[in-house]
């Protein structure tokens, strides 16, 4: 990509009594990108966002917002994050209005008009007046929305952010931050553990294990990537032994669960198809087995345990 | 920079909106209006000196005053860690510092209210029962003309052990991210002054005056004697006593503030 980063990770690493937490983590997250932070239990996530914010001092490398080292340059870099940090914590004894003006107060961007405009935004319109006291826990995630947005960040931090809300709650989050990041530029980063949600939300994710990053990959393909790849494709017929008879010639193929397997692009998935019609084999499904996320994420991290 | 009162009202917003606070601010309302009517309906033809009843109630509610004073600090700092609050509240545009000290001036603000409520409302009261006569000697021997500069320096001394013992509070509420260890030690250092000044006062060393808990009770000089039964001390030594407390407190807090890793 030709822009700069928003945020850039160089060499981070955090040591917490002899025990390193973090190792050399290095990672950048572009404008307009929606980045998955994936990793399991006691991984480090949680810890890589507190180094992110400056809530905790780095071991060593250095953490850039916009150019702007959290190190040296706390409040220029600050002032473009918006953050949920694990809990979207509130003050229980304020209403959730309260809290966001509170929090505007410390940002000289925020007007009251804007305040409202979140409140509308995450949708608790009709309660923002109640004491966060009665919020569930869903509603407090919105809250903890609102105010990571507020400002209008350059980037956006959230810790699992879907913890915690309804499926309609999650798919609203979800459109939210592709809108966020399409529309305004932001760059979002987003942990979790929840791999079939960053599936569907992120371009590219990475996958965090022991405090070190060991893979990064993109996840949203364009069409025409699609297009072009190949992929294994199951193929439900009546006669799967002779349809593999069939294909013969064309490509190779395996006989699994009763379906043909092959790994094809897209024209040559309609040519076997057209093969099998006119052998008089009766096809009652194709279906692209590609590997969802969570195959690829169980894979790399077989086998370990937490920490 | 955006403004820096804007902090302070955040922080007033916070004290000023839990019920709790106006809980305090009738207590100390109603214990000098409760030791009046008792004075009232206890002494001789109804008559007392208004003087010596205001300061005889002013003591204790100050005591009231510290306490509620420490309570509110110890959760300042504290609180924020224990409800996990001070995540988003030091990921904003502002240096922990700044934070640091909107939160140290809201709570001198806290204590000065309601040590203004404590001085108008024990004036108030017992001008009410016992009318403006009483005789300025009631407050002591040495203020038989001007009862007004007794009880101005009076009101400054308590206040100014407040702040002392609510510097004590903020710091370990600070360092230790504990509430009630907070509270328990403050409340321990504001209540064991006389008990520990009667044990230095029979030590023979040159150290017990650098002591800090005598040098609470400033009220003393008031009466012309000095914290430390037998051990002579002028009021300006005690000042500077306090303040180098004052200045170390406050440094232990900054310090262990400004560098700590927050993992509320
Ligand atoms: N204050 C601390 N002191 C010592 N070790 C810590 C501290 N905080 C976290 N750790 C350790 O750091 C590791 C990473 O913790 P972290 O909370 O970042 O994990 P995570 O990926 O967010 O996990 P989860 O998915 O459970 O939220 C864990 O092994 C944890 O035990
Ligand atoms: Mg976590």
């Amino acid at each position: 990509m030709s822009q700069s980063p928003v945020v850039r990770l160089m060499d981070v690493s955090k040591r917490i009594g002899g025990r390193t937490i973090i190792d050399r983590v290095s990672l950048e997250v572009y404008p307009g990108e929606v980045f998955g932070f994936l990793g399991p239990n006691g991984s480090g996530k949680t810890t890589t966002i507190r180094l992110m914010v400056g809530l905790m001092a780095l071991s060593a490398g250095d953490i850039q917002i916009t150019g702007h080292s959290i190190k040296n340059e706390f409040p220029e870099a600050i002032t473009q994050v918006g953050a949920i940090v694990e809990n979207p914590e509130m003050y229980k004894f304020l209403t959730g209005y309260q809290n966001l003006l509170h929090y505007a107060r410390m940002n000289p961007q925020v007007t009251k008009h804007r305040i409202d405009e979140v409140v509308e935004l995450v949708g608790l319109n009709g309660r923002i007046h109640d004491k966060v006291r009665k919020y569930s826990l869903g509603m407090r995630q919105r809250l903890g929305v609102a105010q990571a947005v507020m400002h209008r960040p350059k980037l956006l931090v959230l810790d699992e952010p879907t913890n915690g809300l309804d499926p309609a709650g999650i798919r609203e989050l979800r459109d939210y931050l592709r809108r966020l990041a399409a529309d305004e530029g932001t760059a979002v980063f987003v942990s979790s553990h929840m791999l079939s949600e960053m599936e569907l939300m992120c371009d590219r994710v990475a996958i965090l294990q022991k405090g070190q990053i060991i893979d990064i990959r993109s996840i949203r393909t364009t069409s025409e990537d699609t297009a072009r790849a190949a992929e294994q494709v199951a193929f439900e017929v009546d006669h799967p032994d002779a349809a593999l008879g069939v294909l013969e010639g064309h490509g190779t193929g395996r006989v699994e669960d009763g379906a043909l397997l092959v790994t094809a692009d897209r024209s040559t998935v309609a040519s076997i198809n057209r093969r099998l019609v006119e052998a008089g084999i009766n096809v009652y499904g194709i279906r692209v087995k590609s590997k969802s996320l969570e195959d690829q994420f169980l894979e790399v991290t077989a086998g370990e345990t937490i920490g | 920079m955006a403004n820096f009162w804007k902090l302070v009202q955040n922080e007033n917003m916070k004290i000023y909106r839990r019920l709790r606070t106006w809980i305090m601010l009738g207590i100390v309302v109603l214990i000098p209006l409760l030791f009046s009517t008792l004075a009232y309906f206890t002494s001789a033809n109804h008559a007392s000196s208004n003087w010596s009843v205001m300061t005889f109630e002013s003591t204790i509610t100050f005591i009231l005053v510290t306490v509620f004073t420490v309570v509110i600090s110890a959760d300042s700092v504290a609180g924020e860690f224990t409800w996990g609050t001070v995540k988003l509240l030091l990921i904003r545009p502002w240096s922990r510092s700044s934070i640091l000290l909107s939160k140290y001036l809201s709570l001198l603000l806290f204590g000065l209210f309601f040590s203004a409520v404590t001085f108008v409302v024990t004036f108030a009261v017992n001008v009410l029962f016992f009318g403006y006569n009483g005789s300025p000697s009631d407050l002591g021997p040495l203020w038989t003309t001007d009862p007004w500069s007794y009880i101005a320096l009076y009101y400054l001394y308590q206040f100014i052990s407040l702040v002392m013992v609510v510097t004590f509070s903020f710091m370990l509420s600070s360092a230790f991210r504990s509430g009630g260890l907070s509270i328990g030690l403050s409340i321990f250092l504001l209540l064991s002054g006389s008990i520990i000044s009667g044990i230095l006062a029979v030590t023979d060393k040159p150290w017990v005056k650098y002591v800090l808990f005598p040098h609470l009770s400033l009220t003393s000089y008031l009466d012309g004697n000095s914290p430390i039964p037998g051990h002579p001390t002028t009021l300006g030594f005690s000042l500077s006593v306090l303040a180098v407390y004052f200045i170390l407190f406050n440094l232990v807090s900054w310090t262990v503030f400004r560098k700590r890793d927050i993992t509320a």
